[in-house]
């Protein structure tokens, strides 16, 4: 029942703010350049999925920008949880590495890109590095984490029943330690999505971060957001999908 | 702290390390900088990457003192610097001022969390620059979009952090405050502030993260100071060194930014953890 009247108040935000818009818009209150209403952005969507923007289709655009992120944040986590294990494992390894992933991690993505442009051209080389870059200290932080904060009772009850440094690192230390890589994937993958977009916006010649900042050059707000509101869907999805996953593999993750 | 080190051999290693007094790690940490400055410069002199494109660092150390001296492109450094951090940290403090009370209220009431709850939840993970687009159309390409971007940054990771905080207060406290005769006004200010504020403080730091990193990007695309502008400007000048002391300058900065929150953290919410 109580559950029931609060849905209601969502509702009823939703519709309200859905009747502002419609009404501001339909009577010319403000200039559609700035605030388009839901009547033109549903037709300039269709127009943007049958048109195309610029050479390329919607899905088009929305591939190139999911397929950084993949080749990104797959390289950089897979590298970032290998340092990661050993950071945990080896302290001597720990406090070598420690200085570059804490200077890595709080420094400004988009500031390396404009060296990486330099080194490696605008083309898609500079970006996956980018994002490879971005994901690394993240996962690498998350899984040393992960092993520190295995009970050491586990890794000793194990030795005791004679287990070699092998199969204690392959059936405790890295099972324990997954569901916490798990919680720093999909941190880096937040930060690497944010990063691709920015790095399109500021460097690109196609995908969705482009497509929106292209539209807003061009005065095209009706396109830009459409933009906006598909990079929030697409966002949101990959998200959904990390968890997913997520829920799968560490099942056990809370338990 | 340290992981099991599995043969007798690895275990006096370690034990002879933490004798070394807890500063070991600092000191292997400075090593290993300073191997690597050394392997840079040994690289870039041996001629195995051209300097033009991997400046040496004393080449950086030289940009350095000569900015510092002589400013680049008529700002001088502490311009740039401080209109970097001024500009992230008034989109924060602007984050913080309305962000905080906002979830807080959120957390109160479950009515309020309700009518806004969807629209935070649909603005935290939205790319923050896909904004700029928009905020440039509607504010222009002054200073006011920047803020406006940084503070849109933040809000949300503040709300939602502060909103779950709340949310988070044992509701047995609370009842036992309030069977013990204490107002709502004080079951709030005793009970609830205090038991939410460690949270509330570590969305805090990750909005100041996030803030940090968007200042850059904002100032890559519309900008004429800020370090930000300075490195991209270098880079349509070929300047790689210029650029080199841009980036490990931001690097600092947001290193000295992250312990600053830290060692504020240990001091307003020293109760973290002891509750």
């Amino acid at each position: 029942m109580k559950s029931r009247r609060l849905w209601l108040f969502t509702l009823t935000s939703v519709a309200f703010l859905l009747v502002v818009w419609t009404a501001v818009t339909a009577i010319g209150a403000v200039n559609p350049l700035f605030l388009p209403g839901p009547g033109l952005l549903a037709s300039s969507f269709v127009d943007l999925t049958l048109h195309g923007y610029k050479g390329y289709s919607l899905p088009e655009h929305i591939g190139i920008s999911l397929m950084r992120v993949a080749l990104g944040f797959g390289t950089g986590t897979a590298v970032g949880t290998i340092i990661g294990l050993g950071m945990g494992m080896v302290p001597l390894l720990d406090a070598f590495v420690a200085p570059f992933v804490e200077f890595l991690r709080p420094l400004p993505q988009l500031a390396y890109l404009v060296l990486l442009i330099v080194w490696f051209g605008i083309g898609e080389t500079s970006k996956i590095v980018l994002l490879f870059l971005t994901a690394l200290p993240v996962a690498a932080i998350a899984a040393r984490d992960g092993v520190r904060s295995v009970p050491r009772e586990r890794v000793l009850a194990a030795r005791a029943l004679g287990a070699t440094p092998m199969q204690i690192f392959i059936h405790v230390v890295f099972p324990s330690a997954l569901p916490e890589i798990f919680i720093g994937a999909r941190l880096a993958v937040g930060i690497v999505y944010a990063t691709l977009i920015a790095a399109e916006i500021i460097a690109g010649s196609d995908g969705i971060g482009w497509l929106v900042f292209d539209a807003g050059r061009f005065l095209r707000s009706d396109y830009v957001f459409v933009g906006v509101l598909l990079i929030g869907l697409m966002g949101l999805g990959i998200d959904r999908a990390l968890s997913a996953l997520e829920r799968r593999i560490v099942h056990w993750a809370g338990r | 702290m340290q992981a099991w080190p599995a043969r007798s051999a690895e275990r006096m290693r370690v034990a002879a390390i933490s004798i070394l007094s807890g500063y070991w790690r600092t000191w292997v940490g400075a090593g290993a900088v300073l191997l690597a400055l050394a392997a840079w410069q040994g690289v870039v002199v041996a001629g195995l990457v051209p300097s033009m494109l991997v400046p040496p660092p004393t080449d950086v150390w030289g940009a350095f003192i000569d900015i510092l001296r002589h400013g680049y492109r008529d700002t001088t450094l502490a311009e740039d610097i401080g209109a970097t951090v001024g500009r992230a940290l008034a989109g924060f403090g602007l984050a913080t001022l309305f962000g905080v009370p906002f979830g807080v209220w959120m957390g109160v009431d479950q009515r309020v969390a309700s009518s806004f709850g969807w629209i935070v939840q649909f603005m935290r993970p939205l790319p923050p620059l896909s904004f700029l687009v928009l905020l440039i159309l509607w504010l222009g390409l002054g200073e006011a979009s920047k803020i406006a971007l940084l503070t849109i940054t933040a809000f949300p990771i503040v709300v939602s952090a502060s909103q779950a905080a709340v949310r988070g207060v044992p509701a047995l406290w609370i009842a036992a405050a309030r069977s013990l005769g204490a107002s709502p006004g004080q079951v709030f200010s005793r009970v609830v502030l205090p038991a939410s504020l460690p949270m509330i403080f570590t969305g805090l730091s990750i909005a100041l993260a996030a803030t940090f990193s968007t200042v850059v990007a904002a100032e890559l695309l519309a900008a004429n100071d800020g370090l930000g502008w300075m490195v991209l400007s270098a880079s349509k000048f070929l300047r790689n060194d210029v650029i080199m002391v841009g980036i490990i300058l931001l690097g600092l900065i947001g290193m000295v930014l992250s312990r600053l929150l830290l060692f504020l953290d240990s001091r307003v919410v020293h109760w973290r953890g002891r509750t």
